[in-house]
């Protein structure tokens, strides 16, 4: 009983608040099943695209769907119960499709929350389209027109200076629209493709990463023109960090004691510090750079194929990419190297962007493949625990850190959510008794 | 749980044996006592239920429906009873179901095709079971359940809706019928008085009615019955006919005087039969099945409808004692031809009415002319003829009276398709497929039915007409060059004059006159040898004088015979007419001479005339013949 333990532990002192808290989780998220008691009730009659919590106070889930229709539930408290208060359902609060006037045409690909509060979201539409809508009255407050099918629209979660949307498209060019002015902010060249997956950092608010259906992945400074750094898989590490020469030895040997110690330096750090501070080591560095050298390193894929989907870690460090070669590469974003890890996975989507998601201390990645999700261990690659339930390829997840919950979302237009066991009930046996055991005689 | 794992490597080999065995067969159905020994074991091992889950798993991957097929017949029973088992297969359950249902189009269901469609089939059946059961506690096959149905709109048995929807339904109607019972309670309420004072006055008009019908005929019926009384009866069958015919005689018949009454009457009866005690019952009915919440009203008025039921019957009894069976009566007066019964005599009874059993208006007149006109000296003969031919037919039929009796009477028909509809008073329906006129399809009216009159009226059977194999004589008279003429004319020879019968050399028979009288004479000689067989008679009125007396009686019953089947013919005629231009001409002649003949009868009832009996009789045994 590693639960037991643990309060016995903390009770007597011998473990700290925070990772006793983080015992706990992790605990609670290798339990991770489908969840009998908690049931979305998805309006939505087409294939769910897009998923996300709004930030704020992780409670209220922002679904989008290809029948131009997006919906907002509350994941706490819900709306309906079902087989004697068993079951909770969580019907949606709203839900917009084409019935009304301002909604998209077509399939919504993306719906994300203003990082900020509720009171605003953001979708991007295959009809062309990124409208901001004002949660309250369901009205788009502001409208941007673009070149072609929004693929992902993303936002900077620490953003202070900035109001940005940054939008991939059919089109080469990433935009950034701003909400403040209404109008398109930069215009990213570089793609040689369709940009399938934006994603912001998670250290610095002035970095975004863009992965197109050209196989690059390519990190854009909006402060400055162009792209600083474009992801080639051939270079590779082997381990988390580039070796260093001096510690080489003792970072392979104690790999896992290393790891708290490096992600709470990382959380430690303010954020921003980091890469604003490389960047200004590194900039000089590129300018000197041969013209010939930069178009060839201009050139270099992570993917062959498309980037599917991008994810950073919570410490910004690293940087998750699925292609359409079904490969997951784990990027180091400090030396732009793949780390070698290999994901087990068998296939994924290649039609359409995927979301990933990763646990708050980054130790598992839930990776939708096909009908499955899997939940991987991000640092050796093997698969956790497969989640089984949809009965159509997953397109997207998202994990709830507050309540270490996951919610899925695939073409079988279900939204489901994955819960830690109540193991307590089933311990004590105090199981259902319609649903025990009957044998004849 | 390592142990246990160990012990299984050893241990587990049995389920796996077992479920291996059972889904190695080709029959539709997990062997029992396989599916028995699967359950044992598994029941006090959950490492052997986790193995057949998987095991189970690994047989429904096979590429053979059958295999599939009763891989999941086990699945099915475990599942139902293991929660265990439940929640390892659940964990799978998309893929189960894609290798059961076969709704991947990459993967199809294996061969053989009509398995693989009822592998289908009951994986549905099984999901549905499976969520009704247990759908509460897994999310997994709510999932499947809902994916199938609602995504891929597979159809489901859906055995719990039906089961709710007819419920539902006869609830429905339940509440329906109840609202209308209420509805004609409530009307009744108001109807209530106005029924009975109905009922009751029909009820007295009857009474009326069989009162002036007994009044009457007790001043009738007295003189008839005392002429009875003299006469001795030697046998207890006879005794029992006479009794039978006394309670008969006892009944008031319809005549020329009363036929108002009984016309009256009858119009009353079939009022109170096919009105009242039909809505006497039906009001009964209601009242049984209403509930109501006052009983007091209900009680008592279906008390006073049981009084009045009871009332009914009894006056409807008296009434068909009375010999007013509204069905018969009105059967007859529909009907012209009436085929009498061959054998009337032996059946008739010494009566004031002796034709009460023919109801046929036009007999029952001739009788009534008759009973009115010589009803004394009538009575006698009657009498003394009927013991004869009682006692005849009691000598014939002793081992089967009723039988032979029944044989006598019954008439020869030839087979034919309105046989299918003898008796029967089935309906038909008239228009079930739904052809309308000149080969359109119109509506199918379900309701449309022949009754069954009309049906037998449509298989009336058309008899033709079929002659009498006459034996045409040849002349015989004498040639001159020897021989006799063999000419074979019917009536009269070109040569020879009238055919005459004559011996052996040709010598006109003269002399001898009855006995030898040509057999093969047809009805059309009749008024002929009306006219010859007076001669003769005026002549040998002194022979025939002795002989007359006795043969008397049988006469008069030969008679009357003569005029049943004189009726007959005509009747037969009337069916075959025209169907030859001989047999046409025939029955006009025919029909004259019966129209005649009726006449002579019912003259000859009054003058006795003998010759025109033997006549008569001859007629009767050449037909007879």
């Amino acid at each position: 009983m590693d639960t037991w333990k643990n309060i016995k532990d903390r009770e007597s002192g011998k473990l700290r608040p925070n990772s006793f808290a983080n015992r706990i989780k992790s605990n609670r998220i290798s339990q991770l099943e489908l969840s009998n008691h908690k049931e979305l009730v998805s309006p939505h009659k087409g294939s769910i695209n897009s998923l996300q919590i709004d930030l704020t106070e992780g409670r209220y889930l922002l679904s989008a769907a290809s029948d131009a229709s997006v919906a907002v539930y509350d994941v706490h408290r819900p709306s309906d119960f079902n087989g004697d208060g068993l079951i909770t359902k969580h019907n949606c609060l709203f839900f917009v499709d084409k019935q009304h006037q301002l909604a998209h045409k077509y399939a919504v690909s993306s719906a994300i929350w203003y990082p900020i509060d509720t009171g605003l979201f953001i979708t991007g539409s295959y009809d062309h389209h990124v409208n901001v809508w004002d949660t309250n009255t369901t009205q788009v407050v502001v409208n941007f027109k673009m070149p072609g099918k929004v693929y992902k629209t993303a936002m900077s979660t620490l953003s202070t200076s900035h109001t940005l949307i940054a939008a991939g498209t059919e089109d080469v060019q990433v935009r950034l629209c701003d909400i403040a002015s209404g109008a398109f902010a930069h215009t990213l060249s570089g793609h040689r493709d369709g940009v399938m997956t934006v994603e912001w950092s998670a250290s610095s608010e002035w970095v975004l990463i863009t992965g197109g259906c050209d196989g690059a992945i390519r990190f854009w400074d909006i402060r400055r023109a162009g792209c600083f750094q474009v992801l080639n898989q051939s270079q590779t590490q082997l381990g988390r960090r580039p070796p260093l020469l001096k510690r080489s030895v003792l970072t392979k040997e104690s790999n896992t004691k290393m790891r708290p110690v490096q992600k709470k330096v990382a959380n430690g750090s303010g954020s921003g510090h980091l890469p604003i501070g490389r960047l200004s080591s590194k900039g000089p560095m590129k300018q000197k750079l041969h013209p010939g050298m930069i178009s060839t390193q201009d050139r270099a894929t992570a993917h062959y194929g498309a980037v599917t989907g991008l994810k950073v870690t919570e410490d910004g460090m690293y940087l998750l990419s699925a292609g359409s070669d079904s490969r997951l590469r784990l990027w180091d974003v400090e030396s732009g190297c793949d780390t070698l890890v290999n994901f087990e996975t068998v296939r994924l989507q290649t039609s359409k962007p995927i979301q990933l998601a990763t646990t708050q201390d980054s130790t598992v990645v839930f990776v939708p493949c096909m009908r499955v999700v899997k939940a991987f261990d991000m640092w050796s690659g093997n698969a956790r625990t497969i989640l089984r339930g949809h009965y159509e390829s997953v397109n997207s997840c998202w994990f709830n850190q507050q309540d270490q919950e996951l919610y899925t979302g695939g073409n079988d237009r279900q939204i489901l959510v994955w819960s830690p066991a109540r193991s307590i009930a089933d311990e004590m046996g105090e199981g259902d008794p319609d649903d025990q055991d009957s044998w004849s005689n | 749980m390592e142990e246990g794992e160990r012990e299984g490597n050893g241990k587990g080999a049995k389920v796996r044996f077992l479920i291996e065995k059972a889904t190695n067969s080709t029959a539709p159905d997990v062997d029992h006592r396989l599916l028995k020994a699967i359950k044992t074991v598994v029941r006090y091992s959950d490492l052997e239920l986790r193995l057949s889950s998987q095991t189970l798993m690994d047989l429904m991957k096979r590429d053979h429906s059958q295999v599939r097929y009763l891989a999941l017949q086990i699945i099915d029973e475990l599942f139902m009873r293991s929660k265990l088992f439940r929640t390892l297969i659940v964990e799978n359950l998309e893929q189960l179901m894609s290798l059961s249902v076969g709704f991947r189009r990459n993967l199809p269901l294996p061969a053989p095709p009509s398995v693989a469609s009822l592998l289908r089939t009951k994986a549905i059946e099984f999901l549905e079971k499976w969520n009704v059961s247990f759908g509460v506690h897994y999310r997994q096959l709510r999932l499947g359940y809902d994916y199938l149905k609602n995504t891929l709109k597979l159809k489901f048995p859906n055995i719990q809706a039906n089961l709710e929807r007819i419920r539902q339904e006869r609830k429905e109607r339940e509440m329906r019928s109840k609202e209308i019972l209420l509805n004609k309670y409530e009307s009744l309420k108001e109807k209530f008085s106005s029924i009975k004072g109905e009922i009751l006055s029909t009820m007295d008009e009857i009474d009326g009615c069989l009162d002036i019908l007994h009044s009457k005929q007790e001043l009738e019926s007295d003189d008839i019955l005392d002429d009875e009384e003299l006469d001795d009866f030697r046998s207890l069958e006879l005794q029992q006919l006479r009794r039978e015919a006394l309670n008969e005689g006892e009944k008031v018949y319809e005549s020329g005087d009363n036929k108002v009454v009984f016309d009256a009457l009858r119009e009353l009866y079939k009022l109170l039969v096919t009105k009242h005690l039909v809505s006497i019952q039906e009001w009964v009915s209601v009242l049984v099945r209403v509930e109501v919440a006052d009983n007091r009203f209900r009680d008592s008025t279906l008390k006073e409808f049981i009084d009045i039921q009871n009332r009914v019957k009894s006056v409807k009894k008296r009434c068909e004692e009375a010999g007013c069976s509204f069905l018969n009566s009105s059967k007859l007066d529909g009907e012209e031809d009436f085929w009498e019964e061959g054998n009337v005599v032996s059946i008739e009874t010494p009566s004031s009415a002796p034709d009460n059993k023919n109801k046929h208006p036009d007999v029952a007149s001739t009788s009534q002319n008759m009973s009115s006109d010589k009803l004394g000296s009538y009575a006698k003969e009657s009498k003394s003829s009927n013991t004869d031919s009682l006692l005849h037919g009691g000598n014939q039929s002793e081992s089967h009276p009723l039988r032979s009796k029944l044989l006598t009477k019954a008439p020869v028909v030839r087979w034919g398709s309105h046989l299918d509809t003898w008796g029967s008073n089935r309906v038909f329906m008239a228009n079930q497929r739904g052809l309308d006129l000149e080969s359109h399809w119109g509506r199918v009216d379900d309701d449309a039915v022949i009754p069954s009159d009309i049906i037998s009226e449509l298989s009336v059977p058309a008899m033709p007409y079929e002659e009498k194999q006459i034996e045409i004589q040849p002349c015989r008279a004498p040639l001159r060059k020897g021989g006799l003429c063999r000419r074979k004319d019917m009536k009269i020879c070109p040569f020879h004059g009238p055919i005459i019968p004559r011996d052996d050399e040709g010598k006109p028979l003269g002399a001898s006159p009855s006995e030898d009288m040509n057999v093969n004479i047809t009805k059309t000689d009749l008024a002929e040898k009306l006219a010859k067989q007076a001669v003769k008679n005026v002549r040998e009125t002194d022979k025939v004088a002795a002989k007359k007396r006795e043969i008397d009686k049988q006469e008069l019953k030969r008679a009357k015979l003569a005029k049943i089947r004189e009726h007959n013919d005509a009747v037969l005629r009337d069916a075959a007419l025209a169907s030859t231009s001989r047999s046409a001409a025939f029955g006009e002649d025919d029909e004259v001479t019966n129209r005649d003949k009726k006449a002579s009868l019912a003259s000859m009832l009054k003058k006795k005339v003998t010759s025109k009996d033997r006549i008569a009789q001859k007629l009767l045994s050449s037909r007879a013949r």
